[in-house]
Parts: structure tokens; sequence; C-alpha cells
């Protein structure tokens, strides 16, 4: 309660000056702001963070363990556990810079576009009874590559927002055949790349930020020009293309076909900013793109920033991730605001922001609490303990137990399919998070847990026998059998513990396929943390 | 009472009261929970008509008009109420239930009808993803202590709880024959014992040195789940232990199955099932389609209802028969076996059981059943109704994950009040 209090009024000092609350333009970094490298950056956020920290009284939780920290980067860096001989060289290395070296490596690896790629495609295509068959694939795709090969994310989002044709020649097109009315896609654009969820102000003026109703259908007009050449559930059982295009101004007064019912008609304008003068004859979505992805544009960049640190801590520094507004005070605003600006300066380079997150010492904490800050969740005192997404899940359990089925083989003909088309569609599919769930708590539920129980195709029997081929000695089996899965070596508590349980049982292998079964259900492996 | 605090703060205290006991204290649990007496709440079976049936060739019938197809109307148990002649046990119950003749709500699209009237909101609206009528009755007036999930769906994955979370999803069950999928464990019953053993052990030493709200649930969630599979409720599931003579009187098939598990799970505690018949979608060939299918519904519905009422639960258990709209009044011209299209503006669907006045029809269509020419029925209207009668207050705000307000059944509703 005290520190809420203080919070506020920390928070209330900050109104009349917070540089994120500043209307259009002023937000601009101060041209004097020098450049940083991402460990120069590292160092702001711990020295930032520690300040929080005394202010708050709390102490903060010692470093993680290799291990610990080992597995933690990869789930947040590739979306899986890391493979065993991995975690033994890691475990095992005495360079001192191996967790700099580590990041470096994780930025690089191929994984990294595809996990970035298919999260951010879950973002931006919502799945709704419209557009839950049709082909999600080629927006994952488009992502990956631009994610895997560091395209600035202005950019990124610039060719995002003003994307053409057909989803086979422009996976980006995607965006606008999946969300096809203006209403879906100012939803989702503001919500993204703006951080605001201005949804609510489609039917009456928002509650408590100074947005007003007139406002969404500003930004709204800026899609009324986006056409579809076909409706993509009719041309995608017919196995044809839909193409993207920007077809003529709607006449004055007259509503067009992609904004819904009770749609206002009103100029388009940007969010809290001008009315932009627009030429009928061109297309609009390249002037709202430029608006977006500007450097002066108040919240592009920080939008950004606040949803790579919500991605790798599970909370925002302005919490929920896309609710930024004036009564929403960020935990760290002096943190944004550097970040924000460092972000602007080194190009919008995504692999540097989070290369320097990852380095610092508040990314690279236990999640074990100590003394009095187990209560703490925004100050970053401890690393949270996250609940795994489906993806991560799924990649991890495979990569232990080994892949459950092959491809189904009715795969997708063309862009519209019956049932999901492979083995990990479908866990994906059970396994689903309902969007904007809070990562700090645990999203499945008993049928869930009845899968992972239960499942015949999750026992692990052939990486079990991959390791008693190896070996039957059991402290020897027992420390495979971790390092594979939770990515350490067992205590020596555990390994008396365990080696005693198996010699009661009938043999090696029943007693090691309990503990396998035990430790794949486990929190341990089931949370990130 | 608030009922979602004190329920949420009964959830956690039960798991945090398992924190300090033995290993086998997940087996422990059941004991304690059988013997708990609970005063019973009401309950609810959604009997649900995927692809929406016809209004007029089911509960609303023009026979002998230009076009009214070809079936008869006959006789209810209820002197002035006559139904399709298709649905002969069914009209022998009429006292029991109430048809509602003027639905009138909006949405042509399986897709987004399907939503709005499970949910009471339309798809899309506002960002959120809603709850389910099902999600909705299970975290109002479900018993937090029942081993079972309160809400459970055969036959269709249905819709879920949205916003409220995990906690209030459906437990879905492809095929009623089949069961609960992954329902027992992979091993002999001493060897998962063990396991789960092992799985606690681990489970208290990373809560242990963690202390975080996540593997508290993750942990309570996989007690939840093997209390389920221990659970001597879950036999329900179980169709093979149903005498023949009353599954007989449900009919054969997947949706006899359906209702005839519905039946059993109401009667172990569950709050909610929904059971999917679908087919129903019938733009060809309608009359033949809906005559198949209104013969698999008549005998499991009433054998349903009978049974309901012998073991005393008839007013205490909601029964819905409904689709996600009607189809149009007028037949097609779609080749030789012609149907009836999409038709949200008026249609019927049927209440029974529930402690509802029975013997009953709420709002009339014109003469060729097109539009609602008494009373007519929005899907808010509807969502209230069903609220009011199961016993939940439809103007409570529920909470999303960012602590937005959000009224179980919009502003604007006015539920049914005859019913009562």
């Amino acid at each position: 309660m005290a520190t809420q209090l203080r919070g506020m009024v920390v928070a209330l000092g900050l109104l009349a000056t917070a540089p994120w609350m500043m209307g259009n333009g002023q937000a601009q970094s101060a041209k004097n702001a020098p450049k940083l490298d991402a460990a120069e950056l590292a160092k702001v956020i711990d020295r930032e963070i520690q300040a929080r920290l005394n202010e708050e009284g709390l102490k903060p939780s010692r470093l993680s363990d290799d291990g610990e920290f080992l597995r933690r980067v990869y789930l947040d860096l590739v979306g899986v556990i890391p493979p065993s001989e991995k975690v033994i060289a890691f475990l095992d290395s005495s360079d001192p810079n191996k967790r700099a070296k580590l990041i470096d490596e994780l930025l690089d690896h191929p994984r990294f576009g595809t996990y970035l790629g298919e999260m951010w495609a879950g973002m931006l295509l919502p799945r709704e009874s419209n557009n839950r068959r049709l082909n999600h694939k080629p927006m994952q795709t488009w992502l990956a590559d631009a994610f895997k090969n560091n395209k600035p994310l202005d950019k990124t989002v610039y060719d995002l927002l003003t994307a053409t044709g057909t989803q086979e020649a422009n996976g980006a097109a995607t965006y606008f055949i999946l969300n096809p009315t203006a209403d879906k896609l100012t939803d989702n654009v503001t919500q993204m790349f703006l951080g605001v969820r201005l949804q609510c102000a489609q039917c009456h003026n928002h509650p408590f930020v100074a947005i007003k109703q007139n406002e969404y259908w500003g930004m709204a007009a800026f899609f009324t020009k986006t056409r579809l050449s076909a409706n993509p559930k009719q041309a995608a059982k017919q196995g044809a293309q839909v193409s993207v295009f920007e077809g003529a101004a709607p006449p004055k007064g007259k509503k067009k076909s992609n904004l819904p019912q009770g749609a206002k008609i009103v100029p388009a304008r940007f969010l809290q900013g001008e009315q932009p003068k627009l030429d009928p004859g061109e297309p609009y979505r390249p002037v709202l793109a430029k608006w977006i992805t500007s450097p002066s544009n108040p919240f592009f960049a920080k939008a950004m920033v606040n949803r790579a640190w919500y991605q790798l801590f599970g909370r925002g520094i302005v919490n929920p991730v896309d609710d930024m507004h004036e009564g929403n005070f960020p935990s760290h605003p002096e943190l944004l605001k550097q970040l924000t600006e460092q972000f602007k300066a080194n190009g919008f380079d995504l692999k540097y922001l989070y290369r320097a997150i990852c380095n610092s010492q508040a990314y690279q904490r236990t999640s074990r609490p100590v003394g009095d800050n187990k209560g703490d969740k925004e100050f970053y005192s401890h690393a949270a303990v996250r609940g795994l997404s489906p993806e991560q899940l799924y990649d991890s359990l495979t990569a232990v137990v080994g892949n459950p089925g092959r491809e189904f083989s009715k795969g997708p003909k063309n862009n519209f399919r019956k049932g999901p088309a492979s083995p990990r569609d479908a866990f994906l599919n059970f396994f689903r998070i309902e969007e904007g769930a809070n990562p700090l708590e645990y999203q499945s539920g008993i049928p869930q847990a009845l899968r992972l129980m239960n499942s015949p195709q999750l026992t692990g029997a052939a990486a079990l026998n991959r390791i008693l081929n190896e070996t039957k000695e059991p402290a020897q089996v027992l420390e495979k059998l971790f390092v594979a899965t939770l990515s350490r070596r067992p205590t020596t508590q555990e390994t008396q513990r365990y080696t005693e349980y198996v010699g009661r049982q009938a043999d090696l292998r029943t007693g090691f396929s309990d503990i396998l079964w035990a430790v794949l259900n486990s929190s341990e492996f089931g949370l990130n943390h | 009472m608030t009922p979602q605090l004190s329920r949420r703060d009964l959830f956690k205290l039960s798991a945090a009261g398992i924190l300090g006991t033995s290993v086998s204290g997940w087996f422990n649990v059941l004991a304690s929970r059988a013997a708990e007496t609970q005063a019973r709440h009401k309950s609810c079976i959604l009997l649900w008509m995927d692809g929406g049936p016809s209004h007029k060739d089911t509960f609303d019938l023009r026979p002998g008009t230009d076009q009214g197809g070809p079936f008869q109307a006959i006789q209810t148990s209820v002197n002035g109420i006559r139904i399709s002649e298709h649905f002969p046990r069914f009209a022998r119950q009429m006292q029991h239930a109430a048809i509602i003749r003027s639905m009138s709500t909006g949405e042509g699209a399986h897709g987004r009808a399907k939503y709005y009237l499970h949910t009471g909101y339309k798809e899309g609206v506002g960002g959120l993803n809603y709850p389910s009528l099902g999600s909705i009755a299970a975290m109002e007036i479900g018993n937090p202590q029942n081993p079972l999930p309160n809400y459970v769906s055969i036959g269709n994955r249905s819709y879920g709880s949205g916003f409220l979370g995990p906690r209030h999803q459906p437990l879905n069950v492809v095929s009623a024959a089949r069961g609960v999928e992954n329902l027992r464990p992979l091993v002999a019953q001493q060897q998962f014992q063990n396991r789960v053993g092992l799985l606690e052990e681990l489970e208290q030493s990373f809560h242990r040195t963690h202390e975080a709200g996540t593997s508290l649930s993750h942990r309570t969630t996989y007690q939840r789940a093997v209390t389920l599979m221990q659970d001597r409720g879950a036999r329900a599931f179980d169709l093979s232990t149903e005498p023949s003579a009353s599954r007989a009187a449900y009919g054969t098939g997947a949706f006899a199955d359906g209702c005839l598990l519905a039946r059993r799970l109401i009667e172990t505690g569950v709050t909610f099932v929904e059971v999917t018949l679908g087919g129903w979608d019938t733009h060809q060939n309608n009359f033949n389609r809906v005559r198949t299918l209104s013969g698999q519904v008549d005998p499991a519905m009433s054998a349903l209802i009978s049974d309901l009422r012998q073991r005393g639960l008839l007013d205490t258990t909601l029964v819905i028969w409904m689709g996600e709209f009607g189809r149009t009044p007028r037949i097609n011209n779609r080749g030789a076996q012609p149907g009836r299209d999409h038709y949200p503006r008026a249609w019927s669907s049927v209440l029974a059981g529930g402690g509802i006045r029975g013997g009953q029809v709420i709002g009339r269509t014109d003469a060729e059943a097109a539009t609602v020419a008494e009373r007519p029925v929005t899907t808010l209207d509807f969502m209230a109704t069903v609220c009011r009668i199961l016993g939940i207050d439809h103007t409570k705000m529920n909470q999303t994950p960012i602590g937005r307000p959000v009224r179980i059944v919009d502003r604007g509703a006015n539920p049914i009040t005859q019913l009562a």
C-alpha cells in the first residue's frame, strides 16, 4: 500500500514535465543525447532499475545461475529450451563473457526470426470466425525474414502498413486480407504500433482518456480506400488469390463497404494530431504509415520499446503494454524515455534493443525472491515466473520427446483449410491463450493438464531409450535427463532422492520413466523462470 | 455475498491448504469433498442445433400455406399449442416447456451469430473476447469445490471463457461414447500414484524457492486434473455403466449419447452442459433433413426431460433448445430438393424445466412466420431471460484482466417476465 502510494506521488510529481506524456513532436529526444551502444544501454537500465529499488527500499535478488539464465534467454529469444550439448558446454565454460556471447549467438540463431515472426503474426492477426481458416503463414514468413535480417523496425512497419498485392507475392498483404475492415485495422494498428487501446472509442468516448469517438473514426478513415479483389473466404475455398489494393476514395459523406454499421464519417486525422491534406487521387495508407514510423511520432518508438520489454519481463514499463495513456503511469519513466531515445538513435534496431536488455542485470537476476521482495512485481527485484506460450511449450516438449507424428497428409492445398494442418497446429489450438492474458498468470486448464499427463505421444520413451543406450549408471542417467529437460544438473539431494526412488522400482526404465513424466509436468519445466 | 471474490479466495485457500500436506494430499482431498453437502444451485443443458434450424418446420408451422412445406402440425399436451408432427414425444411434455416464437437477433452469418447467441456480445466489439453462457454460469452458480469442471461441452468445441480466464473454460468431450480425452493414466494406478507423488515433490520444491503465483496456479491446475481422474463422479463420463433400458429411450447416435451424458453430469453436480447436434444448415433438401434431425432430437430431448423429472432435477435444470438463427419463410429454388436460407429476423427457441411456468408460447410471428408480430425477443432479452431463470444477476459487472467492467448481459436487455 505504502509502495503504491509512493509510486503515485512520484508519478504525479512528474505529471507536469514527463516527456512521455507530451503531445505530437515534443517528445523528440534532446539533440545532444549521446548515442549509446548495447552494453552502455544495459548499464543505463541497471542504473534506473536500481534507483527505483532504492526508492522502494527493495533489495534485489542475486544474479541467476548459469542454467537458469541459459534456459530463460533461449526461451525468450528463440522460443525453445536449449539442447543438452549446449547446456553442458555453457555450464562448463569458464569464459567470463559467455553470457554476452550467448546473447549474440541467439540473436543470430535461425530461430530468432521465426520465433518472433510467429509471435508477431499472432498479435497482428486476431483470430475470428471469419479468418480462422484462412492462411496465416505468409505473414509469419514475411515477418520472420524481416526479424532475421534485422530490418529496421520503422521500415518493417512502414512496409507492412502500405502492403498491396497477393499473399503469394507479398506476405504482408495477409494483414489486410485477415483484417478486412477499417475498424479491425484501426483497432490493431493503434494497439500494436501506438500502444493505445482505441477499441472502446469505436462506440463511445474513451472512459478515462481524452480520446473522443471521432478520433477513432478519424484513424479509421485512413483505411477507407483499402480494397480486396474478392471475398477472402470464398476465394480461398476456390483456391484463388486475393489481391489488396487502394481503391477510389469513398464519395463524400457516403459509407464504404469496409466500414461497419454505426461508423462515423469524419476526415482522416492522426491520433491526437493533425488532419493531413489527402490527395484523393493517391493512396491514404502511406500517409498514415509515414506518420506512425517517423522518429517524431509520439507513440511508435515508445510503444515498440515497451513491447520488447514486456516480451522479456512479462510486463511493460507501462502496463498493460497496449494501454499507454496519461492516466497509466510508467513504473520507470526516465528509463522508458532513454530506451526510446536510444532505440531511435540506433535506427530502430530491434536486435540492439534485445541485446541491451538481455545484457542487463535486471534481466539476468534469479527468479528466486530474497528477503521481502517476493511481493514485488513491477520493480524488477527478481525475475518473473511466466507461463510458457503454447509455441514455447510445444517446441520445448518435442525437443525432448521428439515429434509426436508426421504432418497431416492433407496439408493446406490452398488458402482455406479445414481442421488443423499439423500436430503442432492442433496443439497450439488446444493450448491457445486468450489474447492480452497476463503472462504472469498460468493460463492452462484441466483439459490441457490431462493432455500433458496422459497423452501417449508425450511419454518421451524414445528420449529415455536414447539415454539408457548411452549409460545405465543411475546418477548419470538422471543427470542427462535433467540437462535435457530442466537445463541444469540435479543437486546432490536430488541425485540421492531419485536414484533411491529408481532403486525401489521394478527396473531402471520404469523408475526413470516416472521421473521423466514428473519433470515434464512440473512447474520448473512448464514455466519460464 | 460477492460470489466472485469469495469463490476465488476459497479456491486460493484450498490450494494453499494443500501446500502443507503430504505427498498423497492430492488423493485425500477427495474424501473430504465427498462428505460436503452443497445447497443445490440451478443447472442448465443447452441443446445447440448447429447451423440454424428452420422454425417454420419445427415449432412455428404454417401447414397448408404456400411456403409452409409438407409437415403437419400436431396437438400437444397443452391445448392450443401445436408443433411439428416430427416431435410426437416432446409434444406430450409441452406442459413443462415454453416456446419462444419471436426470437429476432440480427446476425445472419454462422460464425458471428453463434458467437452472439453464445455470449450476448457481437464478435470483435470492444476488442474483447467475451465469455459464453456456459462459462458465465460456471463462474456465477457453479460449485467451486466440484472436482468435475462446471462447464462441459459435448460434440463441439463451443465457446470458451473469454476474459474470465482458464478456470471457467469448458471441458470439451468430442464424443460422448468415448468420454473425456486423456482422462485415464498411461500406467497402472499404483505407478500413477508414484508419479503424482514425484510431481508433487517437484512442485513443492519449486514453489518453496520461487513463491510465485504462476507456480501456485500451475500446481492447482494439475491437482484439479488429477482429482478429476480419480473422482468417482468422473464415472459419469462412462456411458457403458448406464442400464440399457434407460439408454434405449434416448435413441441412438452421438446426440442421443450426448443427452444421456448431459443428464449423468447434471446428476453429479455439473452446472452447465452443452450438447451439439449439427446439420441444420439446410439450404438444400430441407424437408428430408429436418425430418431426420427432428427424429434424433425428439426421443433424446424427451427422454432427457422425463429422466430429469423422475430424478427430481427438472425444476432445477433448465433445458434450452436453440440454434444460431431460423430459416427463410420462403423456400429457395436450389434444385430439385430445395431448402431454406439463413434467417435471423424471426425464429423459435424452446425452454423446458428450470422452474419455469410451462405450457406457454411467448411471442408470435405473422401469417408467413416472417416477421415478429408480438413481443420481439432480442439476443440481449434472451440472455437476460436465461440468466433470470438460472438465478444469475444479468446486470452484474465482471472485470476484464485490465480491470475494465463488463456487464454479464449488455445494457438494453428486457427479460421475459411471464416465465417465472
